[in-house]
């Protein structure tokens, strides 16, 4: 009961983000019965047709169904291990520089895209790597032929892949910073005296240090496999490279939005929703199992 | 360590405040947004259906009879920019003025649910299909119209439309021998006013740039090999004299078949129809008396190969893939290129601009080359992109009616007014609204009629004098080069497109005349799969037809038949003939 009273400010503080949860990830599901009906949006849930798993079997079956899959897998993939990497790699460098202004001023650097939406950046990208952009411009002057960046599928789905993580590095950074800030100053110390380098204490109590946190970002990061960024490339995407970068969820939209199948859209929503959790579970047990890390 | 505890309360309270403050007004808006319009529409409509049964009683139906009390109709709107530029800045379509004057003259009072940039409509009216929340009068396409028809979602206008309509109205709809309106009835119920028009607006004409052909010294092409040679030296030959290598030969976007600035017309050159523009195909008839989708016929193929030889050599532009409408048009108005396909309308929209920009810049209008000679352009059979429907919950579906008989009733000259669009007249954000079919036609021949008598002003009596005078002004200006009233650009539009023989629908006018076109047959309602896998057959399409001509092996065109027939293709078909056999007029 004290432990209660001492700790009701930080229960306080939990309650907008529970209710917000509630209303907007909890409260939606319901919506969730569409996947199994012949939905039509004026009749409603109840009077709509049910029709079991046949949404499924349409989606399943359309020709592009696989390709959207693997693209969706392949890009949210490369995405989360360079989420983790490149923000790695800055933290460490950041963590080695003695300069407090220059280290502030490059966390600033980093961190400022993360601000930026899409619906901006995105018209800057293509601009950039267009035939007459900046881009070309280096490549021209290098002697080599213009590429076409937005048209070609490789080039494009890097181009993806690329700018979303030079946009979002910034964030992770900063968390994996702060983790390295909250290791004991003693323990390197005690390792300097022992004779260790910079990089073995880089290895040896560093990376050891901030694992738990790599982990988290990790299993976080993996329950958004599926989540290629919808945003980023509705935005960046035409008809030439839906081969290479059509995802699910754009997918989704043009079913659901364009098409108004909403009975196969939501059969699809659904379906990515129990891949993520599949694997949030499994390594979140794994993270558990093996390095005896849990969140609850 | 007391004080660092009431800290952390303060804190964490402030947090907590700020954040369910934001959360709250984030709620607010969202609730007020959705529950405002369905307090409107609960509320209003039975508020007024009292003063309605009691003015039933002692009125009888008067076209624009005005109600005791006010009635309020809710509407949704995508809208672009007015096109008149003396139009007040920052107006939104809720300001028209237009509204002011229906609430005076027939006590109605239209409340928008939600008003969206055009170019967001189609999206924003699906997720308000999706959650029910429809607004009492409706502008719909064919498809949407088909939807909410199976879902019995539509109010029954006949009686509506037999008591209240105005005589100009009735003129209209009967002007096609009521084949338009039955289109759009169903059991004895009329569903939907359309808003039909001349098929033959719908002709496609070759946009090119006179200026530069004669810098080059060449004639206006009417076989497609002309136009090759035509669109290569646009490219490579600095027709613009600059000294630049900046100018190419045909404008394309990533929308390959469109309203504008497409392929439409370049294919009917190679004799092959595609597409009306939306994302169906034509149907032409073939030698076994079947319809037969245009996509899919060998004559595609001639067409996509020029396409990839253009797109090789430049005509095109490289980077059509990337490139929207407004991208398209910016290309135009800023003489980068001289060649475009499209409708009689172009004069008065990009190409007025690029004239007011350019003063040089002469744009005329041809009929499409073909591959031997001039080409037959495609005509639809019907032209009613869009039509009325009231939702079953309307309490006064005849306030529709009286809107449309309002519209009309405003193209007469007692309302005329020079200064319309400065007072904020905006009369494409009016809805509903219906143009008389024959408009075009008939502004055609009165400015023409009143041009060769020297008349100084127009006479006409009768509603469609305000649309015969504003052309029939404009003509008078720009042949006296006099910019007192509109840039010289607007009013070499309006005269170009309308009035000119030479011009947008003078040129039209000639397609017709001569028997020059192709008919799609097809002009049912979308069938079940069309509504269903059009989306994707069209992905399909886009897909494939833009690898091909950006250099994929033409054999992709023999790939994309084969996916669209298995795709859901053999089943339209199917369902097509099936229309034709039994409802089509033949």
């Amino acid at each position: 009961m004290k432990k209660l009273k001492r700790n009701f400010p930080l229960h306080f503080m939990l309650w907008p983000g529970v209710f917000f949860t509630i209303i907007y990830a909890y409260g939606p599901m319901a919506g969730l019965v569409m996947a199994f009906q012949e939905f039509e949006p004026l009749s409603g849930f109840f009077k709509s047709k049910f029709i079991g798993l046949d949404n499924f079997k349409y989606v399943f079956q359309l020709p592009d169904f696989n390709q959207v899959l693997w693209n969706t897998v392949l890009i949210a993939v490369c995405k989360m291990i360079l989420f983790l990497l490149v923000p790695l790699v800055l933290a460490l460098l950041l963590n080695e520089v003695t300069k407090s202004w220059f280290s502030r001023f490059v966390q600033s650097a980093v961190f400022l895209p993360f601000f930026l939406s899409w619906t901006v950046l995105g018209g800057v990208v293509i601009e950039l790597f267009s035939l007459n952009g900046p881009v070309n411009a280096l490549v021209s002057s290098l002697g080599l032929e213009p590429i076409m960046f937005m048209l070609d599928n490789s080039w494009f789905r890097t181009i993806i892949i690329g700018s979303d993580v030079w946009k979002g590095m910034g964030y992770n950074m900063i968390i994996m910073l702060a983790a390295i800030t909250g290791i004991n100053a003693t323990l390197y110390e005690a390792a300097e005296v022992d004779g260790a380098g910079k990089w073995k204490q880089m290895i040896h109590i560093t990376l050891p240090g901030i694992a738990p946190m790599i982990i988290v970002l990790a299993v976080l990061g993996l329950g958004g496999v599926l989540n290629a960024g919808f945003e980023q490339i509705l935005i960046m995407y035409n008809p030439t490279v839906y081969e290479g970068s059509d995802i699910i969820d754009t997918f989704v939209y043009r079913l659901g939005i364009f098409s108004q199948q909403f009975g196969p859209a939501a059969a699809v929503g659904l379906f990515k929703s129990v891949i993520s959790l599949a694997l949030v579970s499994v390594t979140y047990y794994a993270a558990y199992k093996y390095n005896n890390y849990r969140i609850f | 360590m007391k004080w660092h505890k009431s800290w952390s309360v303060i804190v964490s309270l402030s947090l907590v405040l700020s954040v369910t403050a934001a959360c709250s007004s984030k709620d607010g808006n969202k609730e007020g947004a959705s529950s405002s319009p369905s307090s409107s529409a609960s509320v209003a409509p039975s508020a007024s259906s009292e003063s309605g049964e009691a003015s039933a009683e002692t009125t009888k139906p008067e076209p624009l009879g005005k109600y005791p009390e006010t009635v309020t109709v809710t509407e949704v709107i995508g809208y672009n920019p007015p096109e008149d530029p003396r139009t007040p800045s920052g107006m939104t379509p809720d300001q028209n003025k237009y509204l002011v004057d229906l609430k005076e003259m027939t006590n109605i009072e239209v409340k928008f649910k939600w008003m969206v940039p055009n170019n967001q409509y189609e999206q924003k009216f699906s997720l308000a299909l999706a959650s029910g929340d429809l607004p009492d009068i409706m502008e719909l396409d064919q498809k949407n119209f088909e939807k909410l028809k199976n879902q019995n979602m539509l109010g029954d206008l006949t009686e509506a439309y037999e008591q209240y309509a105005s005589p100009d109205l009735r003129k209209y709809m009967e002007s096609d021998g009521g084949f338009a309106m039955k289109t759009f009835s169903s059991d004895g119920k009329q569903l939907a006013i359309p808003a039909f028009e001349d098929p033959f607006l719908s002709t496609q004409l070759l946009w090119i740039r006179k200026d530069w052909l004669d810098t080059l010294g060449m004639q206006p092409p009417t076989t497609m090999a002309e136009l090759d040679k035509v669109a290569e030296a646009f490219v490579t030959q600095d027709p613009d004299r600059n000294n630049k290598n900046d100018t190419y030969g045909v404008s394309l976007q990533k929308e390959l078949f469109f309203w504008g600035f497409d392929l439409r017309g370049f294919f009917n050159g190679f004799g092959a129809y595609p597409s009306v523009g939306d994302k169906q195909s034509a149907w032409i008839k073939g030698s076994d008396g079947k319809l037969a989708p245009g996509l899919i016929q060998p004559e595609m193929k001639a067409g996509l190969e020029m396409l990839q030889s253009w797109y090789k050599r430049g005509i095109i532009n490289k980077e059509f893939a990337l490139k929207d409408e407004n991208k398209a048009v910016e290309d135009i108005v800023g003489g980068k290129v001289g060649i475009s396909y499209g409708e009689w309308w172009y004069p008065n929209w990009p190409l007025n601009s690029h004239m007011d920009k350019d003063p040089k810049a002469e744009w005329i209008a041809l009929q499409i080359p073909g591959l031997d000679g001039p080409g037959k352009s495609l005509v639809p059979k019907l032209r009613a992109g869009k039509v009325f429907a009231v939702s079953k919950d309307m309490k006064h579906p005849e306030a529709a009616i009286k809107m449309l008989n309002f519209y009309i009733e405003m193209g007469y000259k007692k309302y005329k007014d020079d200064e319309k669009a400065a007072k904020g007249y905006v009369y494409n954000w009016f809805n509903p609204r219906i143009y008389n079919p024959a408009d075009i036609d008939n502004i055609y021949t009165e400015v023409n009629k009143a041009l060769d008598a020297g008349q100084t002003e127009i006479t006409l009596e009768d509603e469609n004098f305000s649309n015969v005078d504003s052309v029939f002004r404009a003509t008078k200006e720009y042949l006296a080069k006099d910019t007192s009233r509109q840039s010289l650009g607007i009013s070499w539009g309006q005269y170009y497109s309308r009035a000119a023989k030479d011009g947008g629908w003078g040129t039209t006018k000639k397609v017709k005349e001569s028997n020059q076109f192709v008919n799609n047959e097809f002009y049912g309602l979308p069938t079940e799969t069309i509504v269903s896998k059009g989306g994707q057959l069209d992905k399909l399409m886009q897909e494939s037809f833009t690898k091909i001509i950006m250099g994929a092996s033409l054999d992709e065109f023999d790939k994309f038949v084969a996916s669209w027939k298995s795709l859901g293709g053999d089943k339209i078909i199917e369902e097509v003939n099936a229309w034709y056999d039994t409802q089509a007029v033949k």
